[in-house]
């Protein structure tokens, strides 16, 4: 039997009264892909950043390489064999590239006077990405000129370029698109090939048993169970996670592109820049149509653009009832909605309560006289929409930075919805969503379908696409590439040729 | 999270404490004070406030130790000084802290609105007097009336125009054909008054005009002094005025013009000494006795001074202290006082010793001797005005 | 980690509350024990710190929305010198008081409508704004009070304001409002999410200019009763009339328990609880610290307040600004 490189023994964490962790063992061996998976706040991002030093366990003990490991931060533990790239974590504005993979090291490229040697620091950087296999980034690019997923790559070769005996990933993938994620499949299955181990977290069932060898199911800081490869079943793993059946429909269930005749909103030759290259579509209601593609193909653009929050170079956008939309505000009030990809920064207002995220839309309709704001009306609309979406919550007063990205992004979805938005634009309203949430969320589209709302879904998971929409359009280069009907028959391999 | 509450604990509890130390400092203080009152009680000790605008100034400094180390050592008084003054809301609140602090008597030394001192004093019945600037002729005539309006003693306007008025006539004189002037801080009254003097004792007039309000107008009316409406004798190459530290550029400018003589109408030994000094540019400035202007005159350029002395706010002591005991001295129309007070001049160290020495100290000028000939019950108009005029 | 947010919340409520009353007590020790007439003493303290609340308050609006402006000193000042020009010219009561309020709804709109058209953000128009009003307020009072160095209207004018029961009706009347508007309309609640998140609120249908407008206007209110209220207390206007209130109001308002950073946890009354701590702050310091102490300690007294005053207040915020 091969000794465990790191164990893990009854781990406690405890953040006031609310226990994360309650004494969980976990053993990762050499040479092994780990998997984690859980729904939101069941305890597997907690416990991976107690291994990787980024916060102290209340009780247990940890064995790494036959020695007591008790890292003092996430570099302590990096500079000793373990590290970890985390799912949200800021880039400091304004910095390259080299600084960012070197901060708080570029004591190496400094001489006696205290200059740094920047072509030197910068050709480290390039050399870093290249060794994982990314070549279009150099050292010497600032940070903010990079899009979301290669900022993603930079913290990866951060990591790496170390060559930790652990690797551990938390929720990144989410971040990546296609090519972004075969990267880094790669450099996981070589960190396995090198006799090393990898955590990988991930909200993706599909993925992870895809990717992992073995797989650790968490629910509320509890080890429910540890499947091995062979024992992998996507509903018996799906079970254990949510801690009972999952019921119903995941997707739509019926394979038939339906929609009203009403058209309710018509993109005409939008042009931006190189994201918009002449695009036009239509909108019917009672249809959900899916916009596919990969990270730059313009579609998160397309979302703005239908929202009026693109400043277009030409092109328009036109109701069914022929209102033209210029700017957000008037967006609103022809009742659309739009929900971000990015979703802490652009549809919600972290710091703000749930009560003002939900109610800031729906003032129009609970304001007296479009104007007074009583509390008893605000309780009761805001209240209406979080048993609505069963979001989670102490009260509506709670911050909606303490919610968990699955309630978050209810609280986003009751925001459009209890305004009586009757079309709504989803940028990847599943993304960092667990699976309950997910299917919660799919069955809500069908619901509002129903109804007679327009929905346009961007998202880039082909599942979700094939799984929900009656139309899908691929998009690449800030071009319409391809138009596919819903049905029984289309598969992820059909899609994909027509986005790379 | 403990951490964070234990934090928060800490701060708050130094905060208390700080707080704490405060108070508890002012309850010394009040403890001492309390004590003085009870062993003085058999003649209450006077309280007068004392409303200051500049606090740093050298002229400022001087009145403030005439006043806390020489007069309260002699008298039975005691001096509250306000911290810098910005506003006339500062002024009236100043005035009614005093007021209800239990003083007796103001005396003002701060500008920003005079009419409205006169009044809040009236209002609270507290003696007000004027150590530093005079009123307006008309504001005056407004307020003389006043009950608790003891007066003024100090250069009037017309006083401040013959103090420049001098010291231009002093380099036409010489024969100095070019100048530099330095206006300091136009529109302040007591600057406009000194600089329309310099301009007609350098025998130039100012927009066709060398009268007195003639010129004042116009200096109010431009908010600086317009080179090109001065015609006459003496040409003046270069003007500037402003804060010292801004007006560094300008007085390389006019120094760069290489006039005769650099006038300032105040303020010249404080910013300008040490460059005027290197260019070899005799000046002069209309000031105060100092220890610095003493070795501008003695080592530098500074070949003429016009100044008061610290103890040039003695006689305004005598009006309040009468006033507080019970004789309100009024003109012989039965007004407030209004005194004017000239300026010595030096043009040499031997006279600036004289003026300077004689005032330093522990004798100054209006010492307690001179003092007391104008303080008591039967002193009237005519012995103060005298023994001012006389000095 | 709900536990943590409650205390901190709680403490940054409570703190500017808490710190007022505890002023207020030190504030009647300190004039007791010194032998100061007690009464005289809080109506100056109250005169003091009325002017700065109404401007603070109506700044609150411009605060929450994550800007500031720091000429609302110099909008007072021209403002009122404006008011006392209109009164000597016609002599009407009515018409000067209107100018007053005009005079500073136009400056403060004027910044608001300037950083739209242009695109910049509103605190830099404000401070091309303090500099031009200063002047142009200065020049007037120079030129107009010669050597008097100020403009005046007769003390009698606006005599019938100045009293206590006025100056708290005008006041309770502002903050009644402006309490209204910021927590019980459209308005202000959409002005603190814009403050929390302007992206979010621009992708939410909110139109950002529309708010800074109103919220420049609801300064501007201020700054015209904050002018009046100069007025009542000394009927002249000189350069430095109202200088102190620009920096003050910044101060009243952290002191007030409100982040710099404005947002959804804006507090209207910041304003009027942090206005009066600091007003307090300075005379019980004053009377305290002996006048012949050195000068400027009360200042770096008040300013270690501030910091830690700003310190407690921040932390909380800190932490909820950072995702977990």
């Amino acid at each position: 039997m091969v000794e465990p490189i790191l164990q893990m023994k009854k781990i406690t964490k405890k953040f006031g009264s609310v226990t994360a962790l309650s004494e969980v063992d976990l053993a990762v061996y050499p040479g092994e892909i780990r998997g984690l998976i859980g729904e939101n706040g069941s305890g597997k991002s907690t416990i991976s950043s107690i291994a990787a030093g980024m916060q102290k366990a209340n009780s247990g003990e940890m064995i790494f390489k036959n020695k007591a490991w008790a890292p003092q931060s996430m570099i302590d533990a990096l500079d000793n064999g373990i590290g970890m790239v985390v799912q949200e974590s800021g880039t400091i504005a304004g910095i390259t590239v080299g600084e960012s993979i070197f901060l708080g090291e570029l004591d190496p490229f400094t001489n006696r006077l205290g200059w740094v040697n920047k072509k030197a620091m910068f050709q480290k950087a390039t050399e870093a990405m290249e060794a994982i296999g990314v070549t279009s980034v150099t050292g010497d690019m600032p940070m903010s000129a990079l899009d979301f997923q290669t900022r993603k790559l930079v913290e990866i070769a951060k990591v790496v370029r170390k060559n930790p005996s652990i690797l551990v990933i938390d929720e990144t993938s989410t971040a990546l698109s296609h090519d972004g994620r075969e990267i880094m499949y790669r450099l996981i299955k070589k960190f396995r090939d090198d006799g090393k181990a990898v955590i990988f977290i991930s909200h993706d069932l599909d993925e992870i048993m895809e990717v992992c060898d073995t797989l650790t199911v968490l629910r509320d800081g509890n080890l429910i169970r540890t499947f091995t490869k062979e024992e992998y079943d996507a509903n018996l793993i799906r079970t254990s996670m949510i801690g009972r059946e999952l019921k119903g429909d995941y997707y739509r269930s019926d394979f038939k592109a339906t929609s009203l005749d009403e058209i309710a909103l018509e993109a005409k030759n939008l042009k931006y820049k190189e994201q918009l290259k002449d695009i036009s579509l239509q909108l019917k209601k009672g249809e959900i149509v899916g916009i596919g593609g990969l990270a730059g193909c313009g579609m998160h653009a397309l979302g703005k653009a239908l929202f009026g929050a693109l400043p277009l170079e030409s092109g328009e956008v036109v109701t069914g009832t022929g209102k033209k939309i210029t700017d957000p505000h008037v967006a609103m009030k022809q009742e659309i909605g739009y929900v971000s990809k990015d979703r802490d920064t652009e549809s919600l207002s972290l710091t703000a309560s749930i009560r003002d995220n939900i109610a800031i839309a729906g003032m129009d309709r609970f304001a007296i006289g479009g104007f007074l704001v009583t509390a008893h009306k605000e309780s009761k609309y805001v209240k209406e929409q979080i048993e609505n979406l069963s979001i989670k919550c102490a009260s509506p007063n709670q911050s909606v930075s303490q919610l968990s990205g699955g309630n978050k992004q209810k609280v986003v979805f009751g925001k459009w919805i209890g305004c009586g938005s009757e079309i709504l634009i989803l940028d990847c309203p599943t993304r960092g969503v667990d699976i309950g949430v997910k299917q919660a969320m799919y069955q809500l589209m069908v619901q509002l379908k129903n109804e007679g709302k327009a929905i346009l879904m961007i998202s880039e998971e082909l599942p979700e696409l094939i799984g929900m929409s009656d139309r899908i359009f691929i998009m690449k280069d800030g071009e319409m590439k391809m138009e596919f009907k819903r049905s029984e028959m289309l598969s992820d391999a059909d899609i994909i040729q027509y986005m790379i | 999270m403990k951490q964070r509450v234990t934090k928060v604990l800490g701060l708050l509890l130094a905060g208390v404490m700080t707080l704490g130390m405060l108070t508890a400092c002012g309850g010394k203080n009040g403890d001492t004070e309390g004590g003085k009152d009870t062993s003085s009680a058999s003649k209450e000790t006077v309280k007068i406030g004392v409303l200051v605008a500049d606090v740093s100034g050298e002229e400022a400094q001087g009145f403030r130790s005439y006043y806390e180390k020489y007069i309260a050592s002699n008298y039975n008084v005691e001096f509250t000084y306000t911290d810098a003054l910005e506003s006339a809301e500062d002024e009236k609140s100043a005035i009614e802290k005093f007021a209800s602090q239990g003083c007796k008597a103001i005396i003002s030394l701060s500008g920003s609105d005079r009419a409205q001192q006169i009044e809040t004093c009236e209002q609270y019945g507290v003696y007000y007097a004027v150590a530093s600037g005079v009123l307006e002729d008309e504001q005056f005539e407004t307020y003389k009336g006043y009950e608790y309006f003891v007066g003024q003693v100090g250069p009037s306007n017309a006083t401040e125009f013959e103090a420049g008025k001098a010291m231009g006539e002093f380099f036409k004189n010489q024969g100095t054909k070019t100048v530099a002037i330095y206006g300091a801080f136009i529109p302040n009254p007591m600057h406009v008054y000194r600089l329309a003097g310099t301009i007609v004792g350098l025998g130039d007039t100012y927009g066709g005009t060398d009268d007195m309000n003639g010129i004042i107008g116009q200096i109010f009316q431009d908010q600086t002094l317009d080179l090109s409406k001065v015609e006459g004798d003496t040409e003046v190459v270069a003007y500037l005025q402003g804060y010292g530290d801004t007006t560094t550029d300008e007085l390389n400018a006019a120094i760069q013009k290489s006039p005769e003589a650099f006038l300032s109408v105040g303020m010249a030994t404080t910013f300008f000494t040490q460059s005027l000094n290197e260019a070899g540019i005799a000046f002069s400035d209309i000031d105060s006795f100092t220890q610095a202007n003493g070795d501008a005159i003695e080592n530098g350029k500074l070949t003429y001074l016009a100044g008061k002395y610290s103890s040039s706010i003695g006689p305004v002591f005598a009006l309040v202290m009468n006033a507080v005991n019970g004789n309100v001295i009024r003109d012989d129309e039965g007004n407030a006082v209004s005194i004017s007070q000239g300026y010595l001049v030096a043009t040499d160290k031997a006279t600036f010793d004289e003026y300077y020495v004689s005032d330093n100290g522990d004798s100054p000028i209006y010492d307690k001797a001179t003092l007391d000939s104008i303080i008591g019950d039967n002193v009237t108009y005519a012995d103060v005005k005298a023994l001012v005029e006389s000095k | 980690m709900k536990e943590k947010r409650n205390i901190g919340q709680m403490i940054t409520t409570v703190l500017p509350f808490a710190a007022l009353v505890a002023l207020f007590f030190i504030f009647i020790g300190v004039v007791n024990m010194k032998g100061y007439r007690l009464d005289m003493y809080l109506k100056i303290a109250f005169n003091e710190g009325v002017v700065l609340a109404v401007v603070a308050t109506g700044a609150i609006f411009i605060y929450t929305l994550g800007t500031f402006d720091i000429s609302l000193g110099a909008s007072t000042l021209f403002s009122a010198t404006m008011g006392v020009m209109t009164y000597n010219k016609t002599e009407n009561l009515g018409l000067m008081i209107l100018v007053i309020f005009a005079v500073g709804i136009i400056c403060s709109l004027f910044n608001s409508v300037l950083a739209s058209v242009f695109h910049i953000p509103a605190f830099v128009t404000t401070v091309a704004m303090m500099s031009v009003l200063t002047a142009v307020a200065a020049k007037i009072i120079t030129t107009e009070g010669g050597a008097l160095g100020g403009i005046r209207i007769p003390s009698s004018v606006l005599k019938p304001f100045d009293s206590m029961g006025c100056k708290i009706a005008l006041l309770v009347i502002f903050f009644a409002v402006s309490l209204f508007m910021f927590r019980f309309t459209k308005v202000g609640r959409r002005q603190k999410f814009i403050g929390g998140n302007p992206l979010c609120a621009y992708l939410t249908g909110i139109r950002y200019n529309k708010y800074t407008i109103i919220a420049f206007v609801m300064a501007g209110i201020g700054v015209g009763l904050g002018a009046f209220l100069t007025l009542v207390y000394t009927p002249s206007v000189t350069t430095t009339t109202a200088s102190s209130i620009g920096m003050n109001i910044f101060i009243a308002i952290v002191f007030g328990g409100m982040p710099i950073s404005g947002g959804p946890f804006s507090k209207i009354y910041a304003a009027l609880v942090g206005g009066f701590s600091f007003m307090l702050l300075n005379d019980i310091l004053e009377i305290v610290i002996e006048s012949n102490a050195a000068y400027g300690i009360t200042q770096i007294i008040s300013a270690v307040f501030f910091l830690i005053v700003v310190y407690l207040t921040s932390m909380n915020y800190r932490t909820a600004m950072l995702p977990r």
